[in-house]
């Protein structure tokens, strides 16, 4: 499973891309279960979000979603921080 | 949340606004009470100018008039992410150990100074709404924001970004969002978006001159000075003097805004580029008022605030009808052969905004 996480917007309005590919590592479980569950809330169109709040952009194998802070859902915060802390 | 999320609907919002208008102009003040305050709360949206001049609100013997003191609390998220989180300082307390929680305090009270004392406005509403803060929001969180009622600072990752309460103007800019939202509302997106990024830059920017006592030509017209982390190469986020100058560094790469309309960058992004061409309003704004010199505050600062907040400005607006307000609006207040309608004129033609 790939995991793409884009984050825009924000006070500094600075761009940050990780991604994560889950095939191989000993913990590809808990990706995808965390990746399913953070696609399943998001949504299909880009929601305009607060002022200076960040938006992120979702894409587990191809398939994209939207989010936007403060409105994140725990898996989402959750997978959002592993993919920009862990990804590449 | 939506951007104009906070609105607490004081009449049922499906009654039909012919039939407001009647009601708040019957004699019975228990009808006509609620109803003016339903088409002031919806009128915000667009100013206020129609029901004040219409219902006479503004000298209604009835409306108390709003405190001269700010309202303050400050809460602390304890790096989780629920807002607003726990308590920790109000309004008229001393100083605590958290050095973050003291400088969101003083930060509430510059920007509510400079709105009451420079524009007669009573904190972010003009009613004296209470001004609430949340602080050490999530870990290691590179932002600050405001969610429609409040503002949230996170403490940065030491890394990139350092304590977002530690430059005043952040804390100006983000106060300033809560202004637009209850006054023009321009909507988040594209040009309207950027004129709202510009309004929260001007004003953040004029707040901290205002707590320096610094004249235009003193300022350092930067956003976030004292933000990045000291491996950084930038000297803040965004320069009003010289926009795409403020930081050029391996990680963050370039400080990407334009200042003047033939760098406009068109993009979906941050939403259509809202932290992006915003450098345009913002450049055109350092140039009107170092022209006119002294305390920006004075003229360019009353000449922007009176358009945001005079009724006329579309939610909807690009910077060309932006700045065409600007020169009407120097022109009712400093007169039409005075050097500040000069100035806002020179200063549009300069970024390449047309106003003729």
């Amino acid at each position: 499973m790939r995991i793409q996480v884009r984050r825009t917007g924000g006070f500094a309005g600075i761009e940050r891309h990780a991604e994560v590919d889950t095939s191989g590592r000993p913990d590809a479980h808990e990706w995808q279960a965390l990746a399913e569950k953070a696609l399943a809330a998001g949504r299909g169109v880009r929601p305009i979000g607060v002022p200076d709040g960040f938006s992120y952009e979702i894409t587990v194998d191809g398939k994209t979603v939207y989010a936007a802070d403060p409105r994140l859902t725990e898996e989402q915060r959750k997978l959002i921080s592993r993919v920009l802390k862990e990804g590449a | 949340m939506t951007t104009n999320g906070g609105f607490e609907p004081v009449f049922c919002t499906v009654v039909p606004p012919h039939v407001l208008d009647k009601l708040a102009r019957n004699d019975d003040p228990a009808l006509s009470g609620p109803a003016q305050r339903t088409l002031m709360r919806d009128s915000e949206l667009r100013g206020r100018r129609r029901v004040t001049t219409e219902f006479g609100l503004a000298a209604a013997p009835t409306a108390k008039a709003p405190s001269e003191q700010p309202l303050r609390t400050i809460y602390d998220a304890e790096h989780k992410t629920d807002l607003p989180g726990t308590k920790v300082r109000a309004e008229g307390t001393d100083p605590g150990q958290d050095a973050t929680v003291n400088r969101a305090y003083s930060g509430l009270g510059a920007t509510f100074e400079l709105y009451l004392k420079a524009y007669q406005r009573h904190s972010i509403d003009g009613d004296g709404l209470p001004l609430d803060a949340t602080v050490h929001f999530d870990e290691n969180y590179n932002n600050a924001f405001w969610n429609g009622e409040q503002m949230v600072f996170g403490d940065g990752d030491g890394e990139i970004f350092l304590d977002f309460t530690i430059p005043i103007d952040v804390i100006g800019h983000e106060l300033t969002h809560g202004v637009t939202q209850h006054t023009a509302n321009l909507t988040y997106y594209g040009q309207p978006g950027a004129l709202n990024e510009s309004m929260s830059d001007v004003f953040g920017s004029l707040i901290k001159q205002y707590t320096l006592g610094q004249t235009a030509a003193e300022a350092d017209w930067l956003i976030g000075a004292g933000l990045l982390a000291p491996s950084v190469s930038g000297k803040a986020l965004r320069s009003m003097k010289e926009p795409g100058s403020a930081y050029d560094d391996d990680v963050l790469g370039k400080d990407p805004q334009p200042a003047t309309m033939d760098d406009y960058v068109r993009t979906g992004r941050d939403n259509g580029g809202v932290h992006i061409n915003s450098g345009i309003p913002n450049h055109a704004f350092f140039l009107a008022a170092t022209a006119l010199g002294g305390y920006a505050w004075e003229k360019a600062g009353q000449i922007w605030y009176d358009v945001l907040t005079g009724g006329e400005l579309s939610d909807r607006a690009f910077f060309t009808d932006f700045a065409k307000l600007t020169a009407a609006a120097a022109k009712a207040r400093f007169g039409e052969g005075g050097e500040e309608l000069q100035a806002v004129e020179k200063a549009w033609e300069q970024v390449g905004v047309q106003i003729l």
